[in-house]
């Protein structure tokens, strides 16, 4: 596909184009956060705490007197960051995996399946937190903690489009033209289980904000004074009781923002990709 | 062979039921030996941390000995799979109870939570597909996509925050979010557990009004945030069944488009019914977040409490428990599937 037809696409397609401009507004705030910025985001000023939004704090100010637009701002770094390595990280792990699981049978593969099994079965929020409490409580133990999750649902994922591959007769063909294992899994079975992937991955980071804003939010995730979104709707909960709104509803809807600028990129790339579900829309559609 | 028609002979959901609890049993022993494994592989020195820092290496040495960990992992495995089958799971430093008297406490709070959270989510959700596969085009299908959407990526402690802020601050129709019945009242004799049965049971309408009041936060918060996945597998299912060619036959027959709707849901039940399960099965995680705003006491905060306090004995009977309710989750969701789709032989 060249750059016309997907600028076209994007322009066809609302969702997409939604979902690009939410991410290029997050991409902003990571990289110019200093000049967006008015204040700095762990500076406290208590002779301006908890100032409702107006002319110099725009979202105003939390308890500390801290900015909330800064931290907002500079908090898209510190999430974004958390959830590209863990989602990188459990790629990293999970394909090769998934790979070699679909590809050859046996006992090692069944064991390793069974083991996502097992670390599936568990309620995900809770794994995540009994492994933050045991790791302690540092940004990579959240990394850490979110890449066990995700592991197995990326080595599933790909073992499941493996297992389709394997038997077609483009794998027979390479392997008649003196392909190895190696070379066919690469190069012959990976490009095409890759895009179900691509969709996974946007879903994962998503999930990932999602549950990085869950576990710093009852304490077990990134510590204060780090700008961190569910750190900062944490830090607003007593205060909302109150009606103290601002605190807490500005850093939850970045979080919005955020996961539905993944959630809207998954689906399209999904509709791009896959002509069924084009045909299914349309056939759908009043 | 004589057993085996034996078996044919029982009525269908009898045999369901009966194969289905006899797989709880290996999925059990498996759950538990994942939630010992769990907690042991981990760094970390549950002798040191029930200790502290300044503990000596001896006193250090005899913990350990007392803990079973200076023996080796099969050994320590089987004794934990020994006690838990006793009902032991280990006493808590932080409230010095036995940890699964702590949980049987507070299991009670959880499920109400759960249970009525579970009903309002399917209710609404299958509400909304509904209406929304009936008349495409129509509002609701334009507010179920936009909602689909927008649930998926909406924090629940932010919506319970914001449902606190306008239907308690602002609007004032909700009681405070502190906890599951108001401090002033005297909670019902505990016969269930679920306080709004109980104070039933007890005919105590002030009780059942406070405990009900305070059960409409909590569960809103869960219904708005875990509706939306369901309610997207439910249109897929029943738009399926509702454009299949038995529906138009219906039609054609001059069946009123009532009962077509029934007939079609009921075709469609199976795979909303397994997504049931699943987010039944993940609200016990969901659990922790809510019940931290609400002060609910549930095992959710408990799980929170014992992290917090890296009380290691506590968080693995936690995730026993929770591993199991899943597991549970599932078995109920499988039985029910199999009975709502009669072609699955058993």
């Amino acid at each position: 596909m060249n750059a016309r037809s997907l600028v076209l696409c994007l322009l066809t397609r609302p969702g997409a184009a939604t979902g690009l401009i939410l991410l290029l507004l997050q991409v902003v705030a990571i990289l110019f956060a200093s000049h967006i910025a008015r204040f700095s985001p762990v500076d406290a000023d208590p002779l301006s705490a908890t100032l409702p939004p107006g002319g110099v704090h725009w979202f105003g100010t939390d308890e500390l007197g801290m900015d909330v637009f800064s931290r907002v701002v500079f908090a898209t770094r510190i999430n974004l960051l958390i959830s590209f390595a863990a989602v990188g990280a459990s790629l990293a792990i999970g394909v090769p995996a998934g790979l070699l699981i679909g590809y050859y049978k046996g006992f090692l593969s069944t064991a390793v399946l069974r083991v996502f099994d097992f670390l599936q079965s568990f309620p995900i929020f809770v794994l995540g937190m009994a492994l933050v409490a045991v790791l302690g409580q540092e940004i990579w133990s959240v990394v850490i903690a979110l890449s066990l999750l995700f592991v197995p649902m990326f080595g599933r994922l790909v073992r499941a489009e493996v297992l389709s591959l394997r038997e077609r007769p483009f794998v027979a063909a390479a392997r008649c033209a003196g392909a190895n294992d190696l070379e066919i899994m690469v190069a012959h079975i990976l490009p095409n289980a890759i895009t179900p992937v691509i969709v996974q991955v946007s879903v994962a980071i998503g999930m990932a904000i999602l549950l990085t804003a869950g576990l710093s939010f009852i304490g077990a995730g990134v510590r204060m004074p780090s700008p961190e979104w569910g750190l900062m709707v944490s830090n607003g909960a007593q205060q909302m009781i109150l009606g103290v709104w601002w605190i807490s509803l500005f850093p939850g809807l970045a979080i919005v923002v955020s996961v539905l600028s993944f959630a809207l990129l998954a689906d399209a790339v999904r509709d791009l990709t896959d002509p069924r579900a084009q045909g299914g829309r349309r056939a759908g559609g009043p | 062979m004589h057993v085996l028609s034996l078996w044919h002979t029982l009525p269908r959901p009898l045999r369901i039921v009966v194969m289905r609890c006899l797989m709880i049993v290996p999925q059990m022993l498996g759950v538990t030996l994942v939630a010992f494994l769990l907690v042991r592989l981990l760094p970390g020195d549950p002798a040191r941390l029930i200790l502290g820092n300044f503990a000596t290496a001896d006193s250090i040495r005899l913990m350990r000995e007392r803990l079973g960990l200076d023996q080796s992992l099969p050994v320590q495995a089987e004794r934990y799979l020994v006690s838990v089958l006793h009902g032991d799971l280990g006493v808590s430093p932080f409230t010095s109870n036995p940890v699964i008297v702590d949980l049987a406490q507070r299991a009670p709070a959880t499920l109400e939570l759960i249970v009525y959270a579970m009903v309002l989510t399917f209710v609404f959700a299958v509400t909304m597909a509904v209406l929304s596969v009936v008349k495409p085009g129509g509002i609701s299908d334009g507010l179920t996509r936009i909602y689909g959407l927008a649930a998926g990526a909406i924090p629940d402690f932010w919506v319970a925050l914001l449902l606190v802020f306008f239907l308690f601050h602002t609007l004032g129709w909700v009681p405070a979010p502190f906890g599951r019945i108001d401090a002033m009242l005297t909670p019902p004799p505990t016969v269930t557990g679920f306080l709004t049965v109980d104070s039933l049971l007890a005919g105590d309408m002030a009780d059942f009004r406070s405990a009900s009041a305070r059960l409409v936060l909590p569960v809103l918060t869960i219904a708005i945030v875990n509706a939306g996945a369901l309610m997207k597998m439910a249109q897929i299912s029943f738009r399926d069944a509702y454009r299949s060619e038995f529906v138009t036959q219906l039609r054609m027959s001059g069946v009123p488009e009532r009962q077509i709707v029934r007939v079609a849901l009921r075709n469609a039940l199976p795979p909303i019914i397994s997504q049931t399960a699943f987010i039944t099965g993940f609200l016990l995680g969901a659990a922790v977040l809510v019940e931290t705003v609400f002060a609910w006491g549930g095992l959710g905060q408990y799980a929170v409490q014992a992290v917090a306090n890296s009380d290691y004995a506590a968080v693995q009977g936690f995730v026993l428990v929770a591993s199991a309710f899943v597991l549970i989750v599932y078995s109920v969701a499988d039985i029910l599937y199999e009975l709502a789709d009669p072609r699955i032989r058993v």
